[in-house]
């Protein structure tokens, strides 16, 4: 068959085909963006939790960290505790607080990290340089903090801890020095928060800070298993509230199973009404060329290139669409990504819509799939019409 | 250009030919007991009124219908014995077609639809290309070989599809109406055209209500109510 018979067929009508194409890239794209929600989060969570390869989270018993204002009380004791646990590589506690800065006269709302600099997993150092464990006058600050504060590296920053609204005067004040900006990767969006070495943060929180710690992150050393090293934990410390990664993100994955679920049902209505489109555009197509398809059985076309140009126009179409909607798809996910994490409380570095290619491949393939039997039935009617009373037909 | 088989060869005999068609649960005799030879160099001409079954009997000649009862042979092939794999090569081997309504696909350019049998043939690109050009220059068309059929007239058309059905080299040519969608001088043309091509050794079977066709075919079969009531040579 000449080249291209496929595609100049499909510009016979061009507004039947473009709204076809069109109506294929918005189901697409809303298939593409179902696949990319249904297991984004989680994998986003994930790879958060991982990206700085601490395996074991404890937090006070019955919450996630940060879920309240609940600290661990005798963190000291539970460090020692923690470090002393066999496959242990290191292990840092993290408190964290509210607490102010003074911008001129007046104060501004911050979020304080105390952290261990020597293991962490909150922030990513962008510029200048990162805290010493012992440097009980630095400062680090995340971007948006450094903006409210007006404050650059080399800067000195007053910090103001608990205020008593009674007494209307404050507790501890303290004057650090900038000494680097970093990215705190569990804050959302605009959060201004900044970091100080744990001791200055426990100061800096008074009473509730002392000897106290929102959460620990553990290291566990290669070679050493991490479920010996939580089991371990859990019988060490009964009262501290023990998960690996891997537990988190399973619970994680429960809380979304309806949402999961929504998203395969969305994307399976998506891709049916991509099957319809091309079943329906290609049965019209296939029905008013029913002479001119007669007409080439009679001249001796066979049916298998019958059907083999049916095929590559329903796969053309299809394959043409679903392009048109990885775009129209990647750039809504963009759009609906930017708005969900807006939301107050999410994590910036979260994304609702994370690309795994396993799935992608998957969602392609079956679109694939989907556009070659769409384009079947159709093929299949081309191939058995009856040459002689078709050819009837027309002449009548 | 054409190839014809030696004349005076059998090319087709179809004999005892019955068709009946269902229509609306009532038996509809198409074809009652239609026999006939055709020798190679013949230029048949079908005529009678509408409805008397010269378009059944051209289509059970060409193994695009089945008989209800009796048989055609083709170069010795009984058309009835071959599954639809083999008689859909023999339609483009062996015979070629022409239509009253052209039927050329309208996407495509003239020799774009004169090499189609030869690409489903399995016709190497350069060779089909080279005579589909020769055909196009034989049925007066040389030069409108990249023309799409949309833009070409309703004689124009008619010459891409008598091209198209040589395309092969088909011991038999069958036509259906060919000047039916012509005017007087357009369907002229296409007489002259067929003359020359039974001068040229192809053998012809024309379905017409063209008096001027049937005049210048070497035999005329006349039908009646689905029978051959007349089978008359020139000369005889």
């Amino acid at each position: 068959m000449p080249p291209g018979w496929a595609l100049r067929n499909l510009a016979r009508h061009p507004l039947r085909t473009a709204l076809s194409l069109l109506g294929i890239a918005v189901s697409s794209a809303m298939l593409l963006d179902m696949v990319l929600l249904s297991g984004g989060i989680e994998r986003s969570f994930e790879r958060l939790l991982r990206g700085r390869g601490y395996q074991v989270r404890l937090a006070i018993k019955g919450t996630l960290p940060f879920d309240t204002e609940a600290t661990i009380p005798g963190i000291a004791g539970v460090l020692d505790t923690v470090r002393r646990t066999p496959g242990v590589e290191a292990a840092g506690a993290v408190l964290g607080a509210s607490l102010h800065g003074r911008r001129g006269d007046s104060l501004v709302t911050l979020f304080g990290y105390g952290v261990e600099p020597g293991a962490q997993a909150l922030y990513q150092l962008e510029r200048g340089a990162d805290l010493a464990a012992d440097d009980t006058l630095g400062l680090l600050l995340g971007r948006p903090a450094a903006r409210l504060l007006g404050a650059a590296i080399g800067d000195t920053v007053v910090l103001v801890g608990r205020l008593d609204p009674q007494l209307g005067r404050t507790a501890v004040e303290r004057r650090l020095v900038v000494r680097g900006l970093v990215r705190w990767l569990y804050d959302y969006r605009d959060q201004p928060s900044i970091g100080t070495v744990l001791p200055v943060m426990q100061a800096l929180a008074g009473h509730a800070g002392a000897d106290r710690a929102s959460f620990v992150v553990v290291r566990v050393g290669d070679g050493a298993s991490v479920a010996a090293v939580v089991d371990h934990l859990r019988r060490a410390l009964p009262r501290i509230e023990v998960n690996s990664v891997a537990e988190l993100v399973e619970r994680f994955r429960e809380r979304l199973v309806y949402f999961r679920q929504l998203s395969y049902i969305l994307g399976t209505v998506s891709l049916a009404v991509t099957l319809l489109l091309v079943v329906t555009l290609m049965t019209i197509t296939v029905n008013e060329r029913t002479g001119e398809i007669a007409a080439l059985r009679a001249i001796g076309v066979g049916r298998a290139t019958i059907v083999r140009q049916v095929l590559v126009e329903g796969t053309t179409l299809t394959v043409a669409g679903a392009a048109a909607g990885v775009v129209l798809g990647a750039l809504t996910a963009r759009y609906l990504d930017a708005i969900l994490t807006s939301f107050p409380g999410l994590p910036a570095a979260i994304s609702f819509f994370v690309p795994e290619p396993r799935s992608l491949a998957v969602a392609g393939a079956v679109l694939l799939l989907a556009g070659a039997l769409a384009g079947g039935y159709p093929a299949f009617l081309a191939a058995r019409a009856p040459i002689a009373a078709t050819l009837r037909e027309e002449a009548t | 250009m054409i190839t014809p088989p030696p004349p005076g060869e059998l090319l087709l005999e179809a004999r005892d030919l019955h068709k009946t068609y269902r229509l609306d649960g009532d038996a509809v005799h198409a074809l009652r007991g239609v026999s006939l030879a055709l020798a190679a160099g013949d230029y048949v001409a079908i005529v009678g009124p509408s409805g008397c079954g010269k378009s059944t009997l051209l289509h059970l000649l060409g193994g695009i219908d089945a008989p209800t009862a009796g048989s055609v042979r083709i170069l010795g092939t009984e058309l009835g014995r071959l599954g639809d794999r083999e008689l859909t090569r023999l339609r483009l081997t062996r015979l070629g077609f022409v239509f009253q309504r052209f039927h050329l696909l309208p996407v495509l350019t003239a020799r774009e639809n004169v090499e189609l049998p030869m690409a489903e043939a399995g016709v190497p690109s350069r060779e089909r290309r080279a005579r589909a050009d020769e055909l196009l220059r034989y049925v007066g068309l040389a030069g409108r070989e990249r023309h799409r059929t949309t833009q070409l007239s309703g004689g124009e058309m008619q010459r891409v599809a008598i091209a198209r059905a040589l395309a092969n080299r088909p011991a038999l040519l069958l036509a259906d109406e060919p000047t039916g969608e012509l005017d007087a001088a357009t369907g002229g043309e296409i007489l002259a055209l067929f003359r020359r091509l039974n001068r040229d050794g192809v053998t012809l079977v024309v379905v017409t209500h063209d008096e001027r066709l049937a005049a210048q075919a070497t035999r005329v079969i006349h039908m009646l109510d689905g029978r051959i009531v007349d089978d008359v040579r020139r000369g005889d």
